[in-house]
């Protein structure tokens, strides 16, 4: 025994975990590297942004320039939002203690429509003068995008920490890994693939800000305030300002070209790789196997068609959308499973914990609002007092409800097509081949992004006709549902797919087909996939209901979107006392929606799940 | 239980094939045999192809080339006269015991009252009244297999194939089990003639068959056709058996 110990020691010591990450952190950050280096020769060979994009900000050739900023105000936010997630969820998952507070005030954040935050942040860090300088603009866009990019990769470090199985855990403990080391060849390794999987999420939520938050403006004319940051987000805000169709969707065919490309070249070349270092359970490559020989075969049948090089493209997008469609299956999975477990394991924490967060998270507000009329130099009461007067708690009440009717009209519609959709998809071989990428890339643009072409095409004909307030909510619908759907497509296709190989011949064994088989397998066991997917969704959805209910200037649906809007152009010290409010009540609703539906019927979803 | 001259199933000339990059890969090898009223295993080393010979009897697969026939008609997709076994078990999570069974039959024009009674008698006969309601998670691996059986049996199938039944069981479990099965097929009032069992446990084979097929490692050829021509009921521990087993594994490896 005494003999065998220091070689078993030096075994652990030199396992493959810890050059795991030192393999993992190079390819990890020679991609981000690579990203800079090409935004740097990109910047150097158009020679920064020429004084002709100043003057000519719709200038198609500053678009270079453009996107390399666009693309550096990203890289640092997630530099941070990376930053706080391994600390913020390393702390939650190591300490018992702190995560009774730290979990459920991750939920609360989470759950604020980042979209809402956009004008907290301008307030606070701009101030009231009317050419802030550009430097606060910068710090105020990165911390923004900071704010859509943080939760999911924080979620992602506890599910890959609480991940870890228990032998590993007690061998490591057994052979002596405390502390740094720990961390490092156990720890760091088992919260890489999950970090990889919600970075994307987190980098989706960062572009879904970009053609919001570098044009702005804030108050009325003599006291406004203008954000005006060069970039790709800009330029299409800049193109859909002047009605220019044409440039508009320039600027968004080249913003999603941005995101496919950082997509193909960084996340899912590390999504591929990283499915190996995950923990697996003995009972699953049977079936994956089978599947995945399937698809492949699938695939190469196409091939010896293929000869042109764009044919080629697209057989490439094909076989790699089989492959994404059979990672994120797996991923989606333990996705659903690591959600499902949160209601329960957020129900086991004491009352204590959960009080002390909800109170952080009310003084975070009150601070907040706070400094933001201090930095309007305003007093707090007079903006109360203009709240009591102006404002009722019925009106909010009331644009709440509208505004919700909204989301359920949006989500209704999201669900009922993407439902059918995912079953084609899942059933069908073809269909799947041919709709996948399509959708891929659907599920790529910012929703914020068609904003402008539904305001070109939809409101912008309709200025003078009596139809225009018809026209606007289904403009604000509309941005709604593109806002909610992917996310119920992709959760079902996955869940769908996901269904195990002897369950699908044992109901092809006795017969169970058709209408039948929709009805009773495919449903069911895409139930949790929907529930994850519907919350998803409606955190999406809040998000987009604040750009669509307040499309243009004066053009406009009553709701909570639209009143948040408003608030922002208003009286300074009211304006961000109804900032505040309308975001308390958006949070709240939120919440409450969370509490009363989607978690109770979380916990319902237990039985729909396949056993491992 | 003896031959009849006709046979139940006959598998003719069934080949796999699957297309690969370059060369393609052969997993079953021009199978031929006949089923009759009996207990017959199939076994070969792991990966043989033994699953996928039952798939395609069951009319879950496609042979490359061959055909199966039931009662002289070729078989293509899943008959309402086989039931099958699977390994995993395959129950449904969020049906019930009941619902689990009732899938068997619930597409056949048995009236809905009918199905409620055979499925209700069947879970008592594989020892699970009382558990009509339970979902299959409350139940242990032994009783999960149970459903399956149950599942099978309701379908009062005429060919009962079984995939691999006993494996994800541990052995006492298995052992009981195995003797169940046996009592249940041999036993005069349920309709189930021929039993095809596949399996790597060659002591689990002699002691259930009838007669024993014998598959080479992949690419999957008959290397043998042992008959067994013992009393039941059987003991396990019969050495008669272990010198049977010793004789397959030797033709295996």
């Amino acid at each position: 025994m005494h003999v065998s110990r220091p070689s078993l020691r030096k075994r652990v010591a030199s396992s493959s975990a810890g050059r795991t990450v030192s393999f993992f952190t190079k390819i990890f950050l020679s991609g981000i590297a690579a990203v800079a280096i090409v935004a740097l020769i990109i910047e150097l060979l158009t020679g920064g942004l020429s004084p002709n994009c100043k003057s000519n900000p719709l200038d198609p050739l500053c678009i270079p320039g453009y996107a390399v900023r666009t693309l550096t105000r990203m890289t640092i936010a997630y530099a941070f939002a990376l930053g706080f997630a391994l600390t913020y969820g390393i702390a939650t998952a190591m300490s018992h203690r702190a995560s009774h507070v730290l979990l459920p005030l991750l939920d609360i954040f989470q759950s604020v429509p980042v979209l809402g935050v956009v004008p907290v942040v301008f307030l606070i860090i701009l101030g009231t003068g009317s050419n802030p300088p550009v430097f606060n603009q910068e710090v105020a866009s990165i911390i923004l995008i900071f704010t859509a990019m943080a939760w999911a990769p924080t979620f992602g470090v506890i599910a890959g920490i609480n991940a870890i199985p228990t032998d590993i855990k007690e061998a490591a403990h057994a052979y002596g890994m405390h502390g740094a080391r720990y961390l490092r060849q156990i720890v760091l390794p088992a919260v890489f693939p999950e970090l990889v999987w919600s970075s994307i999420l987190a980098w989706g939520g960062g572009w879904y800000l970009i053609p919001v938050e570098e044009h702005l403006s804030f108050g009325q004319p003599p006291n406004q305030t203008q954000v005006d940051l060069p970039g790709i987000g800009r330029f299409i805000a800049l193109a859909a300002l002047k009605a220019d169709l044409g440039l508009a969707l320039f600027g968004l065919i080249v913003l999603v070209g941005i995101i496919l490309a950082i997509d193909r070249l960084i996340w899912k070349p590390l999504g591929v790789r990283a499915e190996k270092y995950k923990y697996e359970t003995v009972a699953a490559p049977r079936t994956t196997a089978t599947r995945q020989s399937s698809v492949v075969a699938g695939v190469r049948r196409y091939e010896d068609r293929l000869v042109s090089p764009v044919l080629t493209f697209f057989k490439s997008e094909r076989s790699y959308a089989a492959r994404v469609l059979e990672i994120t299956r797996l991923k989606r999975i333990r996705h659903i499973t690591e959600r499902l477990r949160f209601p329960e394991r957020i129900g086991r924490i004491p009352l204590w914990g959960r009080i002390l967060s909800y109170a952080i998270f009310v003084g975070l507000v009150i601070l907040g609002l706070i400094v933001t009329i201090m930095s309007r130099s305003q007093s707090i009461e007079s903006g109360i007092s203009l709240l009591a007067t102006d404002v009722t708690a019925f009106e909010l009440i009331a644009i709440t409800l509208l505004s919700l009717s909204r989301l359920v009209i949006a989500y209704v519609i999201a669900l009922s097509w993407t439902l059918g959709a995912g079953i084609l998809i899942a059933r069908s071989q073809r269909l799947s081949r041919l709709l996948v990428p399509i959708f891929d890339i659907g599920q790529s643009i910012p929703a914020t992004a068609l904003f402008p072409l539904v305001v070109i095409l939809l409101v912008d004909p309709f200025k003078n006709s009596p139809y225009l307030g018809f026209t606007l909510n289904l403009a604000s619908v509309l941005l709604i549902l593109t806002g909610m759907q992917w996310y119920l497509l992709f959760n079902i296709v996955g869940a769908v797919n996901g269904v195990p190989n002897d369950i699908l011949e044992a109901t092809a064994a006795y017969r169970v087909r058709g209408r039948r088989f929709v009805k009773e397998i495919l449903i069911p066991a895409s139930f949790p996939a929907i529930l994850i997917g519907s919350i998803q969704a409606w955190g999406g959805g809040w998000n987009a209901l604040i750009v669509s209910e307040s499309i243009g200037a004066n053009v406009s649906v009553p709701g909570l979107g639209s009143f948040l809007v408003q608030a922002s152009s208003r009286e300074p010290a009211l304006g961000a006392v109804e900032i505040y409010a309308s975001l308390l009540v958006m949070t709240a609703t939120v919440l409450i929606i969370n509490r009363l539906v989607w978690r109770r019927l979380l916990r319902k979803a237990d039985r729909y799940k396949f056993e491992a | 239980m003896t031959k009849t001259s006709e046979p139940i199933l006959k598998i003719k000339d069934i080949a796999k094939i699957y297309p690969g990059e370059g060369k393609s890969t052969t997993v079953l090898d021009h199978i031929s045999f006949d089923v009759y009223k009996e207990f017959l295993c199939i076994v070969g080393p792991s990966g043989c192809g033994k699953s996928t010979l039952l798939r395609i009897i069951d009319g879950l697969d496609k042979p490359t080339s061959g055909q199966v026939l039931f009662h002289g008609q070729p078989i293509t997709s899943p008959s309402p006269k086989v039931g099958v076994i699977f390994q995993t078990f395959a129950l449904i999570p969020w049906k019930t015991v009941l619902g689990n069974v009732l899938m068997a039959i619930s597409s056949s024009s048995i009236q809905k009252e009918e199905q409620l009674k055979i499925a209700q008698k069947y879970i008592q006969d594989v020892g699970l009244e009382g558990f009509e309601s339970s979902y299959p998670k409350e139940l242990s691996g032994g009783m999960k297999q149970r459903v399956g059986i149950a599942r099978a049996l309701a379908l009062q199938p005429e060919v009962l194939l079984m995939d691999e039944p006993f494996s994800s069981l541990d052995a006492l479990t298995a052992e009981n089990l195995r003797r169940e099965v046996v009592d249940i097929w041999r036993d005069p009032a349920y309709p189930t003639g021929s039993v095809l069992m596949v399996t790597h446990n060659v002591q689990e084979a002699v002691e259930m068959a009838d007669r024993v097929i014998v598959l080479s490692a992949r690419p999957a050829k008959i290397v043998d056709d042992v008959k067994i021509d013992l009393e039941r009921p059987r003991s396990p521990r019969d050495p008669v058996l272990y010198d049977l087993a010793d004789r397959i594994i030797s033709k295996i490896s």
